[in-house]
């Protein structure tokens, strides 16, 4: 008897396995004719764009040289990971709205081991550009851009210290987004005194934060007084990581007569946004907006200064696309980011001042002068 | 006829043996698969579409064969490494950390010793000492919660997870600080490069596939080779079995307690070193997605066995490795594959289930695993 179920069970997960063999047969061949259509309604662009988004298999259209295709490797890190990784993945979705881009995908990482596979995935199905995304996976992408020399690669935060052939790496004017909230904070100041609190000045992007930062205040209040602090006082293992000592400097300074708080580096910075908002001082986040990413000290987040990622991907997917793009490094925009819920605490003026500034830093006529590293 | 009839029914007792040890978890994957297809139908995928992409990823192109075999490397170390505690009655659940602690000292030995001592070193020296150091750090460390069970009688669950702890966080201390790679531009926590002289050459050119692979399947014969033709194998499967009885039959329990665990550890460290010499040259944070917490189920899917090991080694490499192209294909989470192996366990471990469901009747003696909390 017993057996007799044995053989029931094999022979039902049989029958399951065959009809699993059958099933795909039936999708494959029905879509092989649209495939196969596809290049012959060329004077037809509405069935035409329309044909590979009907076919299920996006890798067998990509080697054509009418489909512009673009892939995004994360880090280890998922594409709604609030951070850069999402933002990179919102630019590419920008640069398929825009009309750029007929073919977008993402493949997460979930080992580092997998950078150089997960890259290859997108180059053996003939992808036009490949966006890799974060400092991490830098090496990965230089060797990439030799096998696939006809691949356009962009690494977004991948500093190029040397061009490499087919890499544009994507970076940011960090002194641009802190002069912008500098801006904002100097304006906004009731006491005419404000504070900043940073991780360390070793590190390039966090010292260009600050500087800016301080540059900013001065450009609009030349008397402001302007704490800044870097944590400086540990090692790189502890400076990006100490919410504590961050929130007591933050606490320092409102004590002092701060009411406006920037901060930046890490949980270092978080620990100074939220001690800030917890004070009821004006906080300023850095990087990404902030207000989506602390959700304890959103209330207080008057701005954050940006890194403008999504823009910055889809400048550069176009660009490649008309064939401009050149090797090294490009500098994507800063900005600042949206007041949210204190929108209505910022006047016309301050607003209207804001956009001037930001118009100003983008066609040079305000410079910064802050220095790439700390001299 | 009497020999010839109790022959013909060793070879069925053998046979049946076999099936018995096979069948469950082939039954087991079987089952996990099919439900793995709903669970894909039900988030509105083609679980047809999917498994081919998977199966593809895994062994469609000799780069598949070989990133197969990549992912499958630590798997094989460090399910050795618990399933040879399992034999000796021991749940090392510490192998993610013995992991760890093999990576870095071998890092460390890979990128520092030719600067200790001012001049570079052949590779027949420097390579067996990288992984050396690296596998003498895994054993020391689990070495460690040996004693403390032989002697103070400490449960080495309690004590591997702890550990674990200790490990994780002194690699992140070491790779974020004194042991990070001091170049200028780099801003995540990673070592430098090891030197050439440390590195395992790849078995051959332009895939990745590299002979600390082929040092895994010789690992696996030789801890079969322990467990089964050495006294020692058989004092650490009698004390599994049965620590009372092995302590009448004479046999020093202590001692072997200490030694499975050092033994255990010396593989796990294995593990990190070969990453490490083998295929990243340096270590990383975040360089291993679990290895440790997958060779737990590795080493229970393949019943302790080395052969089983090696096994299913295999089955979760390519399933690993084919999700990047079942997620380039289909968009599917990657986080489905490890709910299929969730699944896959979840059914080995309770194999009752799996017996009522496809009506198996429990024969001979059940493989001990571990004594549980009593022991």
């Amino acid at each position: 008897m017993k057996k007799l179920y044995f053989v029931m069970a094999l022979v039902i997960i049989a029958s399951m396995m065959l009809t699993a063999c059958g099933a795909p047969a039936a999708p494959v061949a029905t879509e092989a004719p649209a495939a196969t259509e596809a290049p012959a309604m060329t004077e037809a662009p509405v069935a035409a764009t329309e044909a590979p988004v009907a076919t299920e298999a996006p890798s067998t259209d990509c080697t054509s040289p009418d489909v512009f295709c673009v892939g995004v490797v994360t880090d280890v890190g998922k594409v709604d990971d609030k951070s850069f990784n999402q933002s990179a993945w919102e630019g590419v979705q920008k640069s398929k709205d825009d009309g750029v881009a007929d073919i977008i995908q993402y493949i997460e990482t979930t080992d580092a081991k997998d950078y150089a596979k997960n890259i290859s995935q997108f180059g053996d199905a003939g992808y036009d550009v490949i966006v890799t995304v974060g400092f991490g996976l830098g090496e990965a992408t230089a060797a990439a851009a030799a096998l696939y020399p006809d691949v356009r690669f962009i690494g977004v935060d991948q500093f190029q210290a040397a061009d490499v052939a087919g890499v544009t790496g994507l970076n940011f004017p960090e002194d641009n987004a802190g002069f912008l909230v500098g801006a904002l904070a100097a304006q906004m100041s009731k006491s005419a005194h404000i504070g900043g609190v940073f991780a360390t000045d070793l590190v390039p992007p966090v010292w260009r934060f600050g500087e800016g930062y301080r540059a900013g205040a001065l450009y609009i209040n030349p008397n402001i007084k302007i704490d800044v602090v870097y944590h400086n006082d540990v090692g790189f293992d502890k400076t990006f990581t100490d919410p504590e000592w961050a929130a007591n400097a933050a606490n320092a300074m409102v004590d002092g007569g701060a009411d406006v708080i920037f901060a930046g580096g890490g949980k270092t910075g978080n620990g100074a946004v939220v001690a800030a908002a917890q004070r009821g001082i004006y906080a300023i986040g850095v990087d990404t907006d902030q207000y989506f990413t602390l959700p304890e000290a959103a209330p207080r987040i008057l701005s954050s200064a940006m890194k403008l990622i999504v823009p910055g991907v889809a400048t550069l997917i176009a660009s490649a696309k008309d064939g401009s793009i050149k090797d090294g490094n490009f500098m994507g925009d800063a900005g600042y980011a949206p007041f949210h819920d204190l929108d209505g605490e910022v006047s016309a003026e301050v607003k209207a001042k804001m956009e001037e500034i930001a118009a100003g830093l983008l066609d040079g006529s305000i410079k910064t002068n802050v220095a790439p590293v700390k001299p | 006829m009497q020999p010839e009839k109790q022959k013909t029914s060793l070879i069925r007792r053998v046979l049946q043996s076999i099936s018995e040890a096979v069948l469950i978890p082939f039954l087991a994957i079987v089952t996990a698969v099919l439900i793995g297809g709903l669970i894909i139908k039900v988030v509105g995928g083609d679980p047809f579409v999917a498994y081919k992409a998977l199966l593809q990823g895994a062994f469609g192109s000799k780069k598949a064969w070989s990133e197969t075999a990549i992912w499958s490397t630590p798997y094989i170390f460090a399910g050795l490494a618990v399933a040879l505690a399992f034999r000796g009655g021991l749940f090392n659940i510490g192998a993610e950390g013995q992991l760890a602690f093999g990576a870095v000292f071998s890092a460390l030995i890979g990128y520092a010793l030719p600067e200790w001592l001012g001049f570079d070193l052949p590779t027949y020296i420097h390579l067996p000492l990288a992984i050396l150091a690296g596998a003498l750090a895994g054993g020391i460390w689990a070495g460690i919660v040996g004693a403390l069970k032989a002697y103070t009688g400490g449960h080495e669950v309690i004590n591997t997870i702890m550990m674990n702890y200790i490990a994780l966080n002194m690699t992140s201390f070491l790779v974020g600080g004194v042991m990070k790679d001091k170049n200028p531009l780099n801003v995540i926590s990673r070592t430098p490069l090891i030197a050439e002289s440390a590195r395992i050459s790849p078995i051959f050119t332009g895939l990745r596939i590299h002979w600390g692979f082929a040092l895994a399947l010789v690992m696996a014969f030789v801890v079969w080779w322990l467990l089964n033709k050495t006294t020692l194998g058989f004092e650490i499967r009698t004390v599994g079995l049965n620590p009372d009885a092995a302590k009448y039959a004479g046999i020093n329990v202590k001692r072997v307690i200490i030694i499975t665990m050092l033994f255990s550890g010396i593989l796990a460290g294995l593990a990190g070193a070969i990453e490490v010499t083998g295929l990243n040259y340096r270590h990383e944070l975040g360089f291993s997605s679990g290895y440790g917490y997958d060779a737990i189920a590795i080493a229970l899917l393949g019943k302790s066995h080395p052969l089983g090991v090696v096994l299913a080694s295999f089955l979760f490499a390519a399933m690993r490795n084919g999700a990047t192209r079942m997620q380039f294909m289909t968009q599917l989470p990657v986080d489905l594959i490890s709910m299929i192996q969730a699944l896959i366990l979840l059914f080995v471990a309770a194999d009752a289930i799996v017996r009522y469901i496809y009506r198996i009747k429990v024969k001979g003696e059940r493989v001990v695993l571990t004594r549980g909390w009593g022991g």
